[in-house]
């Protein structure tokens, strides 16, 4: 069936079955920027952000949130026009593989939106459910950290 | 896997929610992590709880209601606004991780009750009431809730109710060997206290034999005495949880962990004793 759903600001249509996940739902409807580590709410590389907030899409029922908003790290910039915080990650050197990112950039999207100025440990919490295998955490840090300066140092309101 | 030709049903009341559970196969999705992980083919139906207005946190008076819709997100907003909570919210804060945390919910929590569950150590320590709703509704202690094999049942989980007692002290404390792990057994107590004596103990461990199991022994033991160093030591000796050995660790590990975490959580509870 095909069923109407909220996609980075705009209605979608996706193709879908009444048992898949968000990211099954996704990922067969072309938003492949949408990952599938673990399937099992471990790893965080199928992170999409749920009326702002992020969550595991392979541990949601698709059906259960066509009213909402939902946000692929396409939403918040593409190559061509990357987000403040996408340029970031770029700069600190926060992709390696790049399969954890999409995941990685949303779950910092979501923080620095409500806290621009995270503290070292609430960045830590923010990014508890995303593993990377590749940058040893540090870059990925160092990245967001990079970002809230900016913000401060530019006088810019997260976008 | 769950079967393909699933229905989904999204009622407005909870009268209608309820009905609908009643048709066999059919049964309520909370968050839906886990009716994802057990995925049963024997569901026909799934009835979601998102529109039955159960997404709140109430305070009036000396009560707290928790819809059963809210997740655990929710739950430590609300404490981090008004400092409410801060027993359970502790537990909550360290389940899963973030993005689950933003799913999961305390209905869900409840009916299901996995053997590493944040959530029930610290309700049953508050002596939570649960208010569910079958043929009938009715509020309950969720001591009652399991001793009576009520949460085998059909129901609906309307919301918990905690009472906001100034006079009751509490702590708990997980087992867990990295941050992002399900726990091996959460242990929670909660403390009444008069003058530098305990007049009132809840104490309860979950992740043992049989689920959970209230520490009866270690609760008369402590009450009337003062939390100080000798006491804590003998409460230990009052304090044994039985676990069962698995591919990680044997029972015994777990019981000298298990007594090892309830000292210092009394340890800890020692310094803030009214
Ligand atoms: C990787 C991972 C790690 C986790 N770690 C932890 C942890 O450390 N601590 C912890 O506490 N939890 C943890 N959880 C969550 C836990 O395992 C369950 O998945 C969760 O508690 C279920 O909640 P839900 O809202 O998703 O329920 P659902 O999956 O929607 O439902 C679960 C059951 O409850 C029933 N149900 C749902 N809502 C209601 C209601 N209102 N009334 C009556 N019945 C209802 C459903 O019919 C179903 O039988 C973890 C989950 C994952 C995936
Ligand atoms: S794919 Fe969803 S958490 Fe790993
Ligand atoms: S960059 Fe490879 S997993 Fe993170």
């Amino acid at each position: 069936m095909k069923l109407p759903f909220k996609i980075n600001n705009k209605q979608k249509h996706l193709e879908l079955l009444p048992n898949e996940t968000l990211l099954q739902a996704l990922r067969n409807n072309h938003f492949t920027e949408v990952k599938c580590g673990c399937n099992e709410g471990e790893c965080g590389a199928c992170t999409v952000l749920l009326e702002g907030k992020p969550v595991n899409s392979c541990q949601v029922l698709a059906m259960s949130v066509q009213e909402k908003e939902i946000t692929t790290v396409k939403g918040i910039g593409t190559l061509y026009t990357p987000h403040l915080l996408q340029k970031s990650f770029a700069e600190a050197g926060a992709d390696q593989c790049g399969f954890c990112s999409p995941g990685m950039v949303l779950a910092s999207y979501s923080l620095l939106k409500e806290n621009p100025q995270p503290t070292r440990e609430e960045i830590l919490v923010a990014l508890d459910g995303n593993l990377c295998r590749c940058t040893g955490y540090v870059k990925i840090i160092d990245a967001v950290e990079m970002t809230a300066q900016k913000l401060h140092s530019n006088k810019l309101v997260m976008e | 896997m769950l079967h393909q030709n699933l229905e989904w049903f999204f009622p407005h009341t909870t009268e209608e929610a309820v009905k609908l559970i009643s048709q066999q196969g059919v049964i309520l999705h909370g968050g839906g992590t886990r009716i994802l992980k057990t995925s049963p083919k024997s569901i026909k139906g799934l009835v979601d709880v998102g529109k039955l207005n159960m997404n709140y946190i109430h305070h009036s008076g000396n009560k707290i209601s928790i819809g059963s819709a809210s997740t655990y997100d929710e739950v430590i907003r609300f404490s981090a606004r008004t400092k409410k909570l801060s027993m359970l919210v502790k537990a909550l804060s360290e389940a899963a991780s973030t993005p689950l945390r933003n799913r999961i919910t305390i209905g869900g929590s409840l009916k299901d009750f996995p053997i590493w569950s944040s959530l029930y150590a610290p309700l049953l320590a508050l002596n939570a009431q649960i208010e569910i709703a079958d043929k009938h509704d009715k509020i309950i202690s969720l001591e009652e809730y399991l001793e009576t094999g009520i949460i085998k049942t059909k129901h609906l989980i309307k919301r918990i109710i905690l009472e906001d007692d100034p006079q009751v002290i509490g702590g708990v404390k997980r087992f867990v060997l990295i941050r992002f792990e399900y726990p091996l057994f959460t242990v929670a107590v909660a403390l009444r206290t008069k003058q530098n004596i305990i007049s009132d103990a809840r104490i309860f461990i979950t992740g043992v034999k049989g689920r959970y199991k209230h520490c009866k022994r270690a609760e008369h033991f402590l009450i009337g005495k003062e939390l100080n160093d000798e006491n804590i030591q003998q409460a230990k000796k009052h304090f044994a949880p039985k676990f069962v050995s698995d591919y990680k660790y044997s029972a015994e590990y777990k019981e000298h962990a298990a007594k090892v975490f309830f000292t210092d959580l009394l340890q800890e509870l020692k310094g803030t004793v009214k």
